[in-house]
C-alpha cells in the first residue's frame, strides 16, 4: 500500500515539474463552455492557467477569452461539475463541455425543508438529476428511476396514465397508503402523475429513517423530494424536446390453437367423467389468436417546450407538455396536457418571493377492466365474427362460464372515459434578517377534479355479452388539499464551526368528495346525449361519499459540523393527525440523530492519494404513518343499498351496525438505523457508497381477520397488530472518466439487498392476513404470519404428478385422480390436508440492481441502462385460476400429463379439477429478470451548422425501452406489483411492451 | 425609504409568523377534530322508531345475500343430496364436487362463507334485540320488531345447527373483545335457543300484515318453523301440535303447483315465509339476489350459470305422470308455460324450474334477481303434520294431510298420483318421505331431511356419505384457527 502512495506522489510531482518547465509565449484563447449533459452554456465557470492565479470567468453565454502562454494548460472549474484540464498547444479556440459530477463534494442535495451539502449529510439520500430522468422518454417521472437508485424498487404498471409502484427499502407499511410521500417544491402529494418529467430539475430520495423523520407523519414509506426547473441566468432560452415512438408487446405468451385447445378440453372432460367430449371433432386448425386480434403496435407522442431565463432580480420558467399515448389494446388512449409556470422575484436584497403553478389535464379512453384476463382465457375455437358478420359466441360452443366472452365484443362495446384536471402549486416568501436568519413561509394548494364516465349501450353481441337496456354512470371526484408551512432557519459559520438550526410548523388539510350518479335507458346518438337526465327517471341513483383529514406539526433540526470533519445532525418532529383524534394518542413524536466523520479532511489523510473522499456516517430515526383510514375508531352506521328490504315489492331503507372498530389506535412507527460509507478514489473518478440499514416497523396497522361468528360485514378488525423488519445492504459505485481519445464515459452499478420479516403479531401463530386473487373459489395464495416475509405464498408442495389411479388412491389425498398434482405429506400422517401446507415462495424481491452507463464521444452519446431483480417469486394465478374451459398456454399444452409416464411436473388438462385447485408450488415461479431498460444513441449536430440555424443546440436521438428482457417466468412479465400483502400475483396484468422512440432536443 | 420598507416588512413578517403560530395552536383542537364524512355515527343511531325500522329492514335484506342464497348455501344445503348435481360444465367450480362426494375438508371456502353468512344475519338480529328495547317508540311495534328479529335469528341458527351441529351461540352483540371468542354450544342448547326464540316470536307476531308489510315474519311462519325444528329433534307431540295450529290458521295449497313458483304468485296463500327479492333497475346492491341466476339455464342470454341441476335420481324418482316433475325441472327441448323454449343442446340434463324467472323479465344485472326464495310452504307443513301423526299412530290424520298435498299435485288430472291409503306405519312413513322428495325437490330440503330420517347411509352412501361423520359438515378451519383452538372440529374431519 505504502509503495503505491509513493509511486503516485512521484508521478504527480513529475507532472507538475513538466508544466513549470515549459513556459512560452502568450496567445489569446477563446471558446465556449457548455454543460456536458443538456449542452446549455455555462456562465460563471472559472478558468485558471494551471499553476497560477491568473484566469477569468465565462460570461452569460458561456463564452470566454483569455491571454495565455501557448503551451499552458487551462483548468475549468465549476461548482457541481468535474474540473477539466485542457492543454492549449497553440490552439486559439478551446470549447469545453463540462461533465456534471454527482460525486462532487460541493454537490448539494435536497433534504427535508432545505438543502445540505452532500458532504454534510449523515443519512442516506439519493439524488437523481432531471437530465437522467429525461433520458428515458417516459410519461411518468418515477418510472424513469427504475434501476437508478440502490434500494429503490419500482414496479411499472404499464397502463397508460397510471402510476408505477415504488418501494423504498422494502415494504414499510401495509395498510392504507403504502406509497412514499412526494414533496414537490414543498407541497405534499400521494402521486405525481400530473408532473411532466421535463419540468423536473432533480429528484432526491430520502431512504433512511433519520432523513425521513423530519416528515414524521407520512414518511414511513420513504420520501421523494422533487425540485422543479427554475429559470437559469441569462437570456431567454427556448427548449424543445420531442419523441415519437411505437410500443410493442414483448415476451408474448403463446396460447394453444383451436385444435390443441379442443384436445385439451376433451381430456379434461374425460377426466371429469363427462358423458361426452365437448368437441366431437378436435381437428379445428389454428382458430382465433385473440392476442393478435386485440393487441396492436401503439403510437406514443411526447412533446415539451419550455422558455426560461433569469435576470438579477427575477427568474422565470414556463413549460408546456403534451403526451398522446395509445394503449396496446385497440381503443385505449391517454392524452395529457401540462402547463407549468414558476417565477421568483428578488424584491429587495433580503426578500425573495415566488410561486409556481402547474395545470394538468388528461383524458383517457380506458381499456375494459378485465380485458387482459379475457385475452388469456378466450377460446381459440370461437371466431371473432361469424360468416354472417355477427360476433362469434362462446355459448354456441357450450364453453360454459370460464371463457364466455368474445374480447372483440368487449372492446367494441366498452365506452369508459376518465378526465382529470388538476391545478396545484405554491407561493412563498423568504426573508433574510439579522444576518443569520431566514424566515420562509409557504402556502401550497392542490385542487383536482376527476370524472369517470361509463356507458353501456343496449346491445346483444354474444349470449354472455348483452344488455337489454343502456346504462350510464358518471362519477366525479373533487380533491381540495392545502398545506401551510413556516420555517425559520439560523445559519452561521465561525472559526471551525458551521451551524444550521431549523424550526418550523405546518398545517395540512385534505378533503375529497365523490359523487356518482347512474341512469338507465340513456340514448347515445352523440356525445352530448350522455347526461343522466336523459335516462329513465325511475331507477336513477345518486350516491356520494367524502373524506376529510387534517394534521398539524412542529419540527426542528440542528446541523452542526466542526472543521468539515465531524458532523452532527439531529431533528425532532411532533405530529397530530385527525385520524388519531379521540382514541389513541393524538400526538406522535419522531426524533432522529445522525453523526458523520469525513476522514479525508483529517490532517493525517492529507498525503495519501488513494481516497479523494472517505466518509463514515451513522444515523437513527423514527417515522410515522398516518396513512390509515379516516376516523378509524369511530363506529359508523352501514346504510348500504344492500340493506334495503322489500315488502310486497316496495323498497324500504335499511341500516344497521355491521362492523367492529378498535377502541383505540396508536401511531404506527418505524425506527431505523443506517450505517454508511462514502468513498471517492482517484480524484473522485471512482466513487462508492455503501449502506447497511435495519428498520423495524412497530405497531403496524393492519386489518386482521376476525371470527366469522362475529357476523361483521368484512370479518376484519383494524388495529396495531404487528411488528416487522426490513434489513438490508446497499452498494453503489460509479466510475467516470475521459480517455485520451476524447471518450467521456461513466459506468455505475447499484444493488440493494433487502430481507423482510414479520417479527411479532397479535394473532400469535395465526396469519394476520391471507389473501390475494389466487385460484378460483376463494383459494388465496398469500399469508402474512410471524417469522416470514410479508405476503408469502402459502400452499402445498408439489412433488410430482399422480401417474395412475392406484397411485392416486394411495396418495392420502381425498378425491385424487391420475394426472393430478401429488402434494407432499409434510407431517407424514398419511393424509394430505391443510396441515401439510407450507411456505412456497416470497414475492418480496431480495435483490434489486441496476447498471447505468453513459458514453460520449465527439458529437455522439450513448446510454445503456440495465436493471433487474433476483431472488423473488411470482404466483402465476393466470394459469391456475380456472372456472371452466379457459384457454391453455402452449407451454402447458406441450408439457401436460396425458397418461402414465408422460409428465411428472405438469398435471393433466383438468388443471382446476380435483385437488389441483389449491395454492401449490407449481404456480410459484421465479420472478427474477434482467432487462435492457433503456438504450439511447444521440447525436449533437455540429455547432457550426446549428449556429447557422440560430440555434444553440440540436440533438437527435433514438431510444429503446425494455427492448431486451430475460426471464424464465412463463407469463407475460414477472413485474406484476400489487399491494404488499397481495403482491407478486399475476392476474389480469397489462402485458409488458417495449417502446422504440426517435426524438429531438432543441435549444435556441 | 428602502430601509424603512425593509424594516416594516420585517415587522410584518414577524407579525405574520407569530399570528400563524398562534392561530395554529389556538384552533388546534377544532382543526383536528374532524367528523366522519357522509357517515352516520353509531352513537347517533338506535335513537328513534325510524332507526328501529331500518334495523329490522336490514335483517330481511341480508337474507338474500350470496352466502344465504347462492353458491355457499347450495354447496352446504343442496349439492350433497341425491336430488342435485353440481351442474354447469364439468370444469366449472369443481369445488362443488367435494360436497357431492362428501370429500370436503375443513379449508373449503364455502364452509366459511355459509357460516359467516348466517352469523351476519344473527348479528343484525342481535343489534335489533340489544338496542331496540332502549328506544322510546310505539310499544306494540317494538314488541313486533323484537319478535321478527327472533324469528330470523332462529332460522339462521337452524341452518347452522343442521350444517355444523353445535355452534357458538351468540345472543347479543359482544360488548368488548373478551366476548369475541366463545366456544361451541352443544347441539341441544342451540336447538333449545331456536325453540325459545320461535316461541317468543310466535306469541307476538301477527298472523298477517297489511299490504305494505307483506313478507315480514308472521305468527304462522314462527309456528311452522318451530314445527320443522321440532321434527328435526323428533319431538313428535310438539310437531303435531304446532302443525295443527298452522293448519288452523287459514293457509291453503296454491292450486297450480308450477305457477306457485312464479314471481307474480309470490307470498301466496301457501307461503309461510319467503326471502323477499326484487329487481331495481340500476341498483345492483338492492338487486343482489343471485338465487335464480346461479341456477338459471346455462348458455341462455337471460338464463344463468346452470348450477344445482337435477340429478338423474331425482328425475327417476317421480311417480309416473307426476306433473311436479315437469314443474320442478326445465328439460332441454321443452317450452315453459311462459313460452320460453329451452334449447336442446344445453350443457346439463335440466335445470331447477323452481328458481326460474321467464327470460323476458330479464333487463340487466343478475338474472332473475326478483325471484323470492321459498323458505317454508304450507305443503311442507302438511307433510310434517302427516309424519308426526304417523309417528304418533294417527294414520288417519297422516293420510289426510299427505293426500291434500297429492291432490294439489294432480292439478285436476286423473289417473295419476292416487291417494295413499296404507296405514302401515313404516309404509306410510316411507310414503310421506317419498312425497317430501317430490314436493320439495330442489328447495334445499332433501339433504338434511334424509340425514334427519336416519337414512344417510342408505340414500347417500353410494355418493360417499359416511355415518358418524357426514351428518354434519366440518367447522371452517379458519374459524378454528382464529379461535386459537377454542372451537373443536367435528368428528371424522
Amino acid at each position: 500500500m505504502k509503495r503505491i502512495f509513493t509511486r503516485i506522489s512521484v508521478l504527480a510531482a513529475f507532472c507538475l515539474l513538466t508544466i513549470n518547465v515549459a513556459l512560452a509565449q502568450n496567445i489569446t484563447v477563446k471558446g465556449k463552455v457548455i454543460d456536458g449533459g443538456d449542452k446549455t452554456p455555462l456562465p460563471g465557470v472559472s478558468i485558471l492557467i494551471k499553476g497560477t492565479q491568473t484566469g477569468t470567468q465565462t460570461d452569460v453565454n458561456g463564452g470566454y477569452s483569455l491571454s495565455v502562454p501557448a503551451n499552458a494548460t487551462l483548468v475549468f472549474n465549476f461548482v457541481g461539475y468535474t474540473a477539466q484540464e485542457q492543454a492549449v498547444n497553440n490552439q486559439t479556440t478551446i470549447n469545453v463541455s463540462l461533465a456534471s459530477s454527482t460525486q462532487q463534494l460541493e454537490q448539494v442535495v435536497v433534504v427535508g425543508y432545505g438543502t445540505q451539502r452532500k458532504i454534510d449529510v449523515t443519512g442516506s439520500v439519493a439524488s437523481v438529476k432531471g437530465e437522467d430522468i429525461n433520458k428515458q422518454p417516459s410519461t411518468n417521472p418515477i418510472s424513469a428511476l427504475q434501476g437508478k437508485v440502490a434500494g429503490v424498487s419500482i414496479s411499472n404498471n404499464a397502463t397508460p396514465g397510471s402510476a408505477p409502484q415504488i418501494t423504498i427499502r422494502g415494504t414499510g407499511t401495509i395498510y392504507g397508503n403504502t406509497g412514499p410521500l412526494y414533496v414537490v417544491d414543498g407541497v405534499w402529494y400521494d402521486d405525481i402523475t400530473f408532473l411532466n418529467p421535463a419540468d423536473i430539475a432533480s429528484i432526491n430520495i430520502l431512504k433512511d429513517a433519520s432523513s425521513q423523520s423530519i416528515y414524521g407523519v407520512r414518511a414511513a414509506n420513504g420520501v421523494v423530494l422533487v425540485t422543479t426547473v427554475k429559470g437559469k441566468n441569462g437570456n431567454a432560452t427556448v427548449n424543445y424536446n420531442g419523441t415519437v415512438g411505437i410500443q410493442s408487446v414483448t415476451n408474448q405468451v403463446k396460447m394453444t390453437n383451436a385444435s390443441e385447445y379442443a384436445t385439451a378440453v376433451n381430456e379434461a372432460y374425460a377426466i371429469n367423467k363427462a358423458a361426452n367430449p365437448l368437441f366431437a371433432n378436435t381437428n379445428l386448425g389454428e382458430g382465433t389468436d385473440w392476442y393478435d386480434q386485440i393487441l396492436r403496435n401503439a403510437m406514443i407522442n411526447n412533446h415539451q417546450v419550455s422558455i426560461n431565463g433569469a435576470s438579477e432580480k427575477s427568474s422565470y420558467n414556463f413549460s408546456l407538455g403534451y403526451v398522446n399515448q395509445d394503449g396496446i389494446i385497440k381503443t385505449n388512449n391517454y392524452k395529457r396536457y401540462t402547463a407549468r409556470l414558476s417565477n421568483d422575484f428578488q424584491v429587495f436584497k433580503n426578500l425573495k418571493v415566488g410561486y409556481n403553478i402547474t395545470g394538468s389535464s388528461s383524458t383517457s379512453n380506458n381499456a375494459p377492466a378485465s380485458i387482459y384476463r379475457a385475452l388469456y382465457t378466450a377460446s381459440p375455437v370461437v371466431p371473432v365474427f361469424n360468416a354472417d358478420g355477427s360476433y362469434g359466441d362462446p355459448a354456441s360452443f357450450q364453453l360454459g362460464n370460464g371463457s364466455n366472452v368474445n374480447p372483440q365484443a368487449t372492446i367494441d362495446f366498452n365506452n369508459s372515459r376518465t378526465g382529470k384536471y388538476r391545478v396545484t402549486g405554491n407561493a412563498y416568501a423568504e426573508l433574510k434578517f439579522a444576518k443569520h436568519f431566514t424566515f420562509k413561509t409557504s402556502a401550497g394548494g392542490d385542487f383536482g377534479q376527476e370524472e369517470n364516465r361509463n356507458y353501456t349501450p343496449k346491445y346483444a353481441a354474444t349470449t354472455g355479452q348483452t344488455s337489454n337496456i343502456s346504462s350510464l354512470s358518471i362519477s366525479r371526484i373533487e380533491t381540495r388539499n392545502w398545506i401551510l408551512e413556516n420555517t425559520l432557519t439560523y445559519e452561521n459559520k465561525w472559526n471551525d464551526h458551521t451551524l444550521t438550526v431549523l424550526a418550523g410548523q405546518t398545517a395540512q388539510r385534505y378533503k375529497s368528495y365523490t359523487i356518482t350518479g347512474t341512469a338507465q335507458n340513456v340514448p347515445y346518438a352523440k356525445e352530448g346525449d350522455l347526461y343522466l337526465s336523459l335516462g329513465n327517471a325511475a331507477g336513477r341513483t345518486i350516491e356520494d361519499k367524502g373524506s376529510l383529514n387534517t394534521a398539524t406539526s412542529y419540527f426542528g433540526r440542528v446541523n452542526y459540523s466542526f472543521k468539515n470533519k465531524y458532523l452532527l445532525n439531529a431533528s425532532l418532529r411532533g405530529d397530530a393527525a385527525s385520524q388519531f383524534f379521540g382514541g389513541g394518542d393524538l400526538w406522535g413524536y419522531f426524533p432522529s440523530v445522525g453523526a458523520g466523520w469525513v476522514v479525508t479532511n483529517e490532517d493525517f489523510m492529507k498525503d495519501q492519494k488513494i481516497f479523494s473522499n472517505l466518509k463514515v456516517r451513522g444515523s437513527w430515526g423514527k417515522v410515522g404513518n398516518a396513512g390509515v383510514p379516516i376516523n378509524p375508531t369511530t363506529l359508523t352506521v352501514n346504510q348500504s343499498a344492500a340493506l334495503i328490504a322489500f315488502y310486497n315489492g316496495i323498497a324500504n331503507t335499511g341500516a344497521s351496525i355491521t362492523t367492529i372498530v378498535p377502541p383505540a389506535l396508536f401511531w404506527e412507527r418505524s425506527a431505523g438505523t443506517d450505517i454508511g460509507l462514502e468513498m471517492g478514489f482517484f480524484n473522485n473518478k471512482l466513487s462508492v457508497e455503501a449502506d447497511y440499514y435495519n428498520r423495524k416497523t412497530e405497531q403496524a396497522i393492519f386489518n386482521i381477520p376476525i371470527l366469522g361468528s362475529l357476523g361483521t360485514s368484512d370479518s376484519k378488525l383494524l388495529g396495531n397488530q404487528a411488528d416487522f423488519r426490513n434489513r438490508g445492504f446497499e452498494l453503489s459505485a460509479t466510475w467516470s472518466d475521459k480517455t485520451a481519445g476524447g471518450l467521456t464515459y461513466s459506468i455505475s452499478g447499484n444493488i440493494g439487498i433487502n430481507n423482510n420479516k414479520v417479527l411479532n403479531v397479535t394473532t400469535g401463530s395465526n396469519p394476520i392476513d391471507a389473501g390475494g386473487d389466487g385460484l378460483n373459489n376463494a383459494v388465496v395464495p398469500t399469508r402474512t404470519v410471524v417469522g416470514m416475509p410479508i405476503g408469502s405464498f402459502f400452499g402445498y408442495q408439489v412433488v410430482g404428478i399422480l401417474q395412475t389411479a392406484q397411485e392416486a388412491a394411495a396418495s392420502g389425498m381425498p378425491g385424487a385422480r391420475a394426472g393430478d398434482f401429488k402434494y407432499a405429506d409434510l407431517n407424514g400422517d398419511g393424509v394430505v390436508d391443510q396441515k401439510d401446507k407450507t411456505f412456497i415462495g416470497n414475492p418480496n424481491p431480495k435483490y434489486t440492481y441496476g447498471i447505468n452507463t453513459n458514453f460520449a464521444y465527439k458529437n455522439f452519446d450513448l446510454t445503456l441502462d440495465f436493471q433487474g431483480v433476483a431472488d423473488v417469486d411470482v404466483f402465476n394465478a393466470n394459469l391456475g385460476n380456472r372456472f371452466g374451459n379457459e384457454n391453455y398456454t402452449k407451454d402447458f399444452y406441450d408439457h401436460r400429463w396425458t397418461g402414465p409416464g408422460t409428465s411428472n411436473t405438469y398435471p393433466s388438462a383438468s388443471l382446476a379439477g380435483g385437488n389441483n385447485n389449491q395454492t401449490n408450488s407449481f404456480y410459484v415461479e421465479s420472478g427474477a429478470y434482467i432487462r435492457l431498460r433503456n438504450i439511447q444513441l444521440g447525436y449533437n449536430l455540429p455547432q457550426s451548422l446549428v449556429s447557422k440555424w440560430k440555434m444553440q443546440r440540436l440533438r437527435v436521438f433514438a431510444n429503446a425501452q425494455n427492448a431486451v428482457n430475460l426471464f424464465g417466468y412463463k407469463g407475460f412479465t414477472p413485474e406484476v406489483g400489487g399491494v404488499p400483502t397481495k403482491a407478486g400475483i399475476d392476474f389480469n396484468v397489462y402485458p409488458m411492451f417495449a417502446t422504440y422512440n426517435i426524438g429531438v432536443n432543441l435549444t435556441f | 425609504m428602502k430601509t424603512y420598507i425593509n424594516i416594516s416588512l420585517q415587522k410584518w413578517c414577524a407579525v405574520g409568523v407569530l399570528s400563524t403560530i398562534i392561530f395554529a395552536s389556538s384552533c388546534k383542537k377544532d382543526f383536528l377534530n374532524v367528523d366522519p364524512q357522509g357517515q352516520q355515527v353509531a352513537q347517533q343511531f338506535w335513537k328513534t322508531q325510524e332507526d328501529a325500522t331500518k334495523g329490522v329492514n336490514a335483517i330481511y335484506a341480508n337474507l338474500r345475500t350470496w352466502e344465504n342464497l347462492a353458491f355457499p348455501a347450495l354447496a352446504i344445503e343442496s349439492t350433497g343430496s341425491d336430488e342435485a348435481d353440481k351442474g354447469s360444465t364439468v370444469t366449472d367450480a369443481p369445488f362443488f364436487n367435494l360436497y357431492d362426494t362428501f370429500t370436503v375438508t375443513s379449508t373449503e371456502g364455502s364452509l366459511q362463507s355459509f357460516w359467516t353468512g348466517q352469523y351476519r344475519n344473527i348479528n343484525l338480529c342481535n343489534q335489533v334485540l340489544d338496542n331496540i328495547p332502549n328506544i322510546s317508540m310505539d310499544a306494540g311495534l317494538k314488541a313486533r320488531y323484537l319478535a321478527e328479529a327472533k324469528f330470523v335469528r332462529a332460522y339462521s341458527y337452524f341452518r347452522l345447527v343442521r350444517a355444523y351441529g353445535g355452534v357458538p351461540l351468540r345472543l347479543k352483540v359482544p360488548a368488548d373483545p373478551s366476548e369475541y371468542n366463545i366456544p361451541r354450544a352443544d347441539k341441544a342448547a342451540v336447538y333449545a335457543q331456536i325453540e325459545k326464540d320461535l316461541n317468543e316470536a310466535a306469541t307476538v307476531l301477527p298472523a298477517s300484515y297489511g299490504s305494505n308489510d307483506i313478507g315480514r315474519a308472521t305468527k304462522g311462519a314462527a309456528i311452522g318453523m318451530h314445527a320443522k325444528v321440532a321434527m328435526y329433534q323428533q319431538k313428535w307431540n310438539d310437531v303435531l301440535t304446532l302443525t295443527n295450529q298452522v293448519i288452523g290458521m287459514g293457509y291453503a295449497l296454491f292450486p297450480d303447483f308450477e305457477k306457485g313458483f312464479r314471481t307474480q304468485n309470490e307470498n301466496n296463500v301457501e307461503s309461510l315465509f319467503e326471502v323477499q327479492c326484487e329487481f331495481v333497475p340500476g341498483n345492483n346492491d338492492a338487486s343482489n339476489s343471485q338465487y335464480s341466476q346461479v341456477q338459471g339455464v346455462a348458455g341462455e342470454r337471460a338464463g344463468g350459470w346452470g348450477f344445482n341441476t337435477p340429478s338423474a335420481e331425482l328425475i327417476a324418482s317421480f311417480e309416473a305422470g307426476d306433473p311436479r316433475k315437469d314443474a320442478t325441472i326445465l328439460f332441454p327441448g321443452e317450452t315453459t308455460p311462459q313460452g320460453d323454449f329451452i334449447k336442446t343442446n344445453i350443457v346439463n340434463i335440466g335445470y331447477n324450474q323452481k328458481s326460474y324467472v321467464p327470460f323476458g323479465m330479464y333487463v340487466s344485472g343478475n338474472q332473475g334477481s326478483q325471484q323470492n326464495f321459498r323458505v317454508l310452504r304450507f305443503a311442507d307443513i302438511l307433510l310434517i303434520n302427516a309424519e308426526a301423526a304417523n309417528e304418533l299412530n294417527n294414520p288417519t290424520l297422516a293420510l289426510t294431510s299427505l293426500n291434500k298435498v297429492r291432490a294439489r299435485a294432480r292439478g285436476g288430472l286423473t289417473g295419476i298420483l292416487p291417494d295413499v291409503t296404507t296405514t302401515d306405519k313404516t309404509a306410510l312413513r316411507n310414503a310421506i318421505w317419498k312425497e317430501r322428495q317430490s314436493e320439495l325437490a330442489l328447495e334445499s330440503d332433501r339433504l338434511f331431511d334424509v340425514i334427519r330420517q336416519g337414512r344417510g347411509a342408505q340414500v347417500l352412501g353410494p355418493k360417499g356419505w359416511k355415518a358418524n361423520k357426514n351428518e354434519v359438515w366440518p367447522i371452517p378451519q379458519t374459524e378454528i384457527d382464529l379461535s386459537g383452538g377454542l372451537l373443536t372440529q367435528n368428528p371424522g374431519y
